[in-house]
């Protein structure tokens, strides 16, 4: 490695977007040619920003690119493909309707516009292509009707056939069943053994053991260290990614959980693609206490959280709320029954942004008697003095009630949402992400908040990706990691790196056999 | 049924199916780039009146076509700087160039000719004779345009990209295809050929310009399209079935075995139907109807 | 209003969005500006057309009459349009219901010669013939643009028929047999307009309580501005989008009842249905430049019902009666960019 000269040089990167969020502190880049390197981290450690920085995708508020020698700057994915380095995103950009090949020449097709396309040509050398590399792809099927897996590699064939050597894959496993990704990684190995680079994102441990030649650990916008894979483990990975100085603990007093409000039995949960989401899984949230589910983000939480709150319907299994089964109800008939859910996607779903702060203060409520004249009819003046109050309660800092909820902060929208939630008087809180893009203030409020909850003996399930804020709060956690729980566990029972591995794919159960090597 | 009746039908039939077609054609192309149009009733009002005026000042009735033509391309790039540079809704300006011809037309009759509602044309686009018949030129133009739209639109790297734009310009914009460049010159192109469609209907098959000859048309084209899953070679066939009925309608009436307006109702329930996805599956571009937005 | 509380002229205004108030207003005077140059360029005088339009339209207590007598059905149809528009469906379907509106009327009072009775029967046949678009877009996901144009040349058709046919008049074949004496709409004071009007003014502002007042209405605009967001509020986006197609129907077709149910002195559907067709296609104008909102609508509906009025003592200063429709044609074009005042606002700045 001694006098190797790298491929692609990544000095002082800095990105800071618009609205202030440093997602990249300076950050140094060094790849090789010819090596897979891991680029492994968690969510929001600035991984995929850096590749799309250096995919042309993102212009770095500062810094320096070098690629083969010459230093580069890119204004768009056409640049930095014609020097060689291409990207496969989480979500493909596919034109579902048209097959392989057309979607792998698309603008590329070679001659004129008005010229027929040579699509025995263009088969003759995909086909060359495809046996070089010892992976096939049907070129005549609609891509609709492709495999998952298929479909990827219908991606990184569109990269190849620009000529790229530098390969990204961004998390390329989060979408494959385990017989296909080791196919991919069969792939990866003969691209690698042609004299290709490649840069592979992910946060799953044992896969970055597996396929990669060094690991760069990326953490908060900064490298924390680059190792040789092969001298590296799980634990020491782990600890690189996820470790953590100082967990400043809520004060929370000791307490005697109650009776189950939540049960999930065996909850088997399909995706948006077919996919098995959620895995058979299997907990339980008590009166008084705070179960949160860590995790990297693409793991089953958000289907889990919509089976849970009436927004997904699940394959097998059951949801039993107050002992009664809620399996498949409704939104609205949840919170008739007691819940309350803070959604994570606040902008999306949680909020009618064109509406007005008062009328989303009753979005979830509008048809309860305290908001009826008579029935049908919405008594407004008592919804108005509703968001007051809600304002009022939570410090919310909002132009007034009836000001479109768009013109707040989203620190305040947030505030106003836990506010609406909680005023549903629930007995279980499902709040999923409730402090993601939140000033700090806000942040600590509603932390504080979801802890009174607890204390006042409600149940609460929190879900989040931010590991800080789920060791903060619960009192159980469960590490999801591709449907399942790697473990259920109290904080102060493991370390952060046992925590670390098993949300790297390492269950609890295993975690004495990796820590050695 | 006679062998007279039957040619009756078949060449009033092909007469009725080009400004269909055209129409169709052209709409189909729009859409397939992502851009939708309702505008093209109002279009081929508009260019039928405008044509004629060409016609009529240059002496010759083809530079009626092709100012019905150019008509036509102007209010595409109305549309299209509307729709695709804007961002604007896609429904609306259609409605408003349909209100807007509706009453340009009878006004500009009036004003320009100083007749009430109608003008005939003193001479018209010269036809071919074959035995006792005639038939134009136009009929034979108007299936080169669409056998060419269709191999543009399916064989080219042309028509690759565009269909790209309209099923995913997310993807296309990756690949470095300037999408909305594409979505422009395509609703150009489809409300061009709704010029010519106009221009025919004044200059060349009625002869007469009159207030509300576009009798529909432009949404008859619509039906064809979708009858036709979007592709300009069905569109021809669709197009030539839409202009039986109307040749069928017009023949049956004085005999009074159905009532016409069933027959006229025809064509529409069929398209509904396969809308329906009950017979066949028409499917539109993806991304039809929706501007892009590069993030 | 007394259901919402005490609203007063404030909460009135808030309802209404200045800039959008502004944006209507700015796209009818380029409409107009617009117009004058073409009437300019054909050697008409534009001051004196538009003052004649004018006048026409407001000058006396007859012409006032006129203005509201016309403007009736178009706010109807213009309600149709903005139900769905605040829905999020794009609902065109006005027309045909207004068709089976009248229909229904010249049918159901020649049975039961009773007003209300006519008016029932139209709104209800009206909602029924919005049944297979809603439907359609709901269980089939097919887009409603596509659906209501092919059913409003369906309904024309089918409606045609039955002018010439089963409901022809034996006396005058070409028209329909007529509204008998007991169902038509009484006329205020000695004038064309009749309670109709009210009526139609009535509805709307039903429409703006059902829209910002009821728990239906309040799904109803949630699922227009966010079908994710209702669904998690509890709300259900396909019973919003079914109603909002009935609701619509039902004003349509309410309108044609009335349209017929008031046409003095015929009270007849006309040869080839020439007085009931293109309603729906001049409510979508009036709701477009009402903001899709029932309050601006009544206001934009008296503005083209004033147009529509004025428009044959324009006639005799000479001008073709068209050139009413290109100003129409021109507003919604302008009415059609998105952010106009902004847009304007930019370029004069840049220009200074």
């Amino acid at each position: 490695m001694g006098d190797r000269q790298p491929i692609v040089e990544m000095k002082g990167i800095v990105k800071v977007y618009s609205d202030g969020t440093r997602a990249l502190n300076g950050v140094d880049l060094t790849v090789y040619p010819g090596e897979i390197l891991g680029l492994l981290g968690e969510n929001g450690a600035g991984k995929t920003t850096l590749m799309k920085i250096l995919f042309g995708m993102l212009k770095p508020t500062s810094g320096k690119i070098i690629v083969k020698g010459e230093e580069v700057q890119f204004k768009s994915p056409l640049d930095a493909i014609s020097m060689g380095i291409g990207m496969v995103h989480q979500h493909f950009t596919l034109v579902e309707v048209f097959d392989a090949l057309h979607n792998i020449i698309l603008g590329m097709e070679g001659h004129g516009l008005f010229s027929k396309i040579d699509v025995e040509g263009a088969k003759k050398r995909l086909q060359k292509l495809m046996d070089d590399l010892n992976f096939q792809v049907p070129l005549d099927v609609p891509v609709e009707n492709l495999p998952v897996g298929v479909q990827q590699r219908v991606e990184i064939l569109k990269m190849l056939y620009r000529n790229v050597d530098i390969l990204i894959l961004d998390e390329p496993t989060a979408v494959l069943t385990p017989i296909e990704v080791e196919e991919l990684f069969q792939v990866l190995r003969k691209l690698k053994s042609e004299g290709k680079t490649i840069i592979f994102i992910s946060h799953k441990l044992n896969e970055v053991m597996e396929i990669t030649d060094r690991v760069t650990v990326i953490r908060k916008g900064q490298v924390i260290g680059t190792v040789n894979t092969k001298e590296a483990t799980p634990q020491l990975l782990a600890k690189m990614m996820v470790g953590r100085d100082v967990v400043l603990r809520i004060e929370k007093p000791p307490k005697e959980p109650g009776k189950p409000i939540l049960q999930v039995k065996n909850l088997w949960v399909k995706g948006d693609r077919g996919e098995e989401s959620v895995k058979g899984l299997s907990f339980e949230v008590r009166e008084g206490e705070i179960f949160g589910i860590a995790g990297v983000e693409g793991n089953g939480q958000t289907e889990l959280i919509e089976s849970i709150t009436g927004l997904r319907k699940p394959e097998k299994g059951e949801i039993i709320l107050n002992d009664r089964d809620i399996t498949g109800r409704s939104p609205k008939e949840l919170y008739d029954m007691g819940m309350a859910h803070i959604p994570e996607d606040r902008t999306n779903m949680g909020l009618i942004l064109d509406m007005t702060v008062t009328e989303n203060s009753i979005l979830g409520l509008q048809w309860r008697e305290k908001f009826q004249r008579f029935k049908g009819v919405i008594y407004w003046g008592k919804a108005r003095e509703h968001a007051k109050e809600l304002i009022e309660r939570f410090d919310i800092s909002a132009p007034g009630t009836e000001a479109p909820v768009k013109s707040l902060s989203g620190g305040n929208q947030q505030k106003l949402i836990v506010a609406r939630e909680v005023s549903k008087e629930p007995v279980l809180i499902v709040a999923s992400q409730p402090t993601r893009g939140v000033d700090v203030a806000s942040t600590e409020y509603i932390r504080n908040y979801l802890v009174k909850l607890r204390n006042e003996g409600k149940a609460v399930l929190l879900v989040s990706a931010d590991l800080d804020e789920v060791l903060q709060l619960s009192d159980r956690m469960g590490i999801m990691y591709e449907g399942e729980f790697m473990g259920v566990v109290r904080p102060e029972e493991v370390t952060i790196e046992e925590i670390g591995m098993m949300m790297g794919g390492i269950r609890y159960e295993e975690l004495g056999k990796a820590r050695g090597r | 049924m006679d062998v007279g009746a039957i040619i009756f039908l078949l060449k009033t039939s092909l007469m009725a199916m080009v400004p269909i077609v055209l129409t169709s054609v052209g709409a189909a192309w729009s859409e397939r780039a992502g851009v939708v149009s309702i505008g093209y009733e109002g279009v081929i009002l508009a260019s039928a009146f405008f044509g004629a005026i060409f016609a009529e000042i240059s002496g010759h009735a083809s530079i009626g076509l092709l100012g019905g033509l150019f008509v036509g391309a102007l209010f595409g790039m109305l549309h299209g700087f509307l729709t695709v540079y804007l961002k604007g809704d896609h429904v609306i300006p259609g409605i408003g160039i349909n209100l807007l011809a509706a009453g340009l037309v009878p006004f500009g009759i009036i004003a320009y000719w100083g007749t009430a509602g109608q003008h005939t044309l003193p001479f018209t686009l010269w036809h071919i004779q074959i035995g006792h018949n005639e038939f134009s030129p136009m009929i034979f133009v108007t299936i080169a345009i669409a056998i060419v739209t269709w191999w543009l639109l399916f064989k080219t790297p042309l028509g690759l990209r565009v269909r790209a734009c309209g099923e995913n310009p997310e993807a296309a914009d990756a690949l470095g295809i300037n999408v909305e460049k594409y979505r422009f010159w395509s609703t150009v192109y489809g409300h061009a050929l709704a010029g010519l469609a106009g221009a025919y209907m004044s200059v060349d098959w009625l002869g007469l310009v009159h207030k509300t000859m576009s009798g529909g048309r432009g949404f008859i084209a619509l039906a064809n399209m979708v009858f036709s899953n979007w592709n300009p070679l069905v569109s021809l066939i669709g197009g030539w079935l839409f202009g039986f009925f109307d040749a069928l309608a017009t023949w049956l009436a004085p005999k009074h075995i159905v009532p016409e307006q069933f027959i006229y109702m025809l064509p529409y329930i069929m398209t509904l139907v396969i809308v329906a996805g009950i017979i066949g599956k028409a499917r539109p571009p993806k991304a039809d109807g929706k501007p892009y937005k590069r993030e | 209003m007394k259901s919402s509380g005490k609203p007063g002229v404030g909460e009135i205004l808030e309802k209404i969005n200045f800039k959008a108030f502004v944006e209507s207003i700015i796209a009818v005077a380029i409409g107009f500006l617009i117009g004058a140059i073409i009437l300019l360029a054909f050697g008409y005088d534009p001051i004196k057309a538009y003052t004649a339009l004018f006048e026409g339209g407001l000058a006396s207590t007859e012409n006032i009459a006129a203005t509201l007598h016309y403007s009736t059905p178009i706010l109807l149809t213009a309600l149709t349009f903005a139900i769905g528009s605040r829905t999020g469906i794009f609902n065109i379907g006005a027309e045909s219901s207004f068709y089976f509106g009248a229909i229904a009327a010249i049918a159901f009072t020649n049975i039961w010669g009773n007003l209300w009775f006519g008016l029932l029967m139209g709104m209800v046949l009206g909602a029924l013939w919005a049944l297979p678009a809603a439907l359609l877009k709901v269980y089939r996901g097919v887009h409603e643009v596509i659906t209501t144009i092919m059913l409003n040349w369906i309904g024309w058709y089918f409606v045609t028929w039955l002018i010439v046919d089963p409901y022809a008049n034996p006396s005058n074949p070409i028209k329909t047999i007529r509204v008998p004496e007991s169902a038509r709409l009484p006329t205020i004071g000695d004038t064309i307009l009749s309670w109709g009007f009210i009526i139609a003014v009535v509805v709307a502002i039903l429409m703006y309580v059902l829209l910002w007042h009821t728990t239906l209405g309040f799904g109803m605009r949630a699922s227009g501005y966010n079908q994710r967001a209702a669904r998690y509020g509890g709300i259900n986006p396909k019973a919003a989008i079914v109603w909002s197609f009935i609701i619509g129907g039902i004003t349509s077709g309410l309108g044609g009842a009335m349209k017929i149910m008031s046409e003095f002195p015929g009270y007849a559907i006309s040869q080839g249905g020439a007085n009931i067709s293109g309603f729906g296609f001049d409510g979508i104008g009036v709701s477009l430049v009402g903001r899709n909102h029932p309050l601006g609508i009544i206001l934009s509906a008296i503005f083209f019902g004033m147009l529509k009025a004025g428009t044959s003592s324009m006639q005799q200063t000479g001008v073709p009666l068209e050139i009413v429709k290109v100003i129409q044609g021109i507003i919604i074009i302008t009415v059609a960019v998105p952010g106009l005042y902004d847009l304007l606002k930019k370029s004069f700045r840049r220009a200074a």
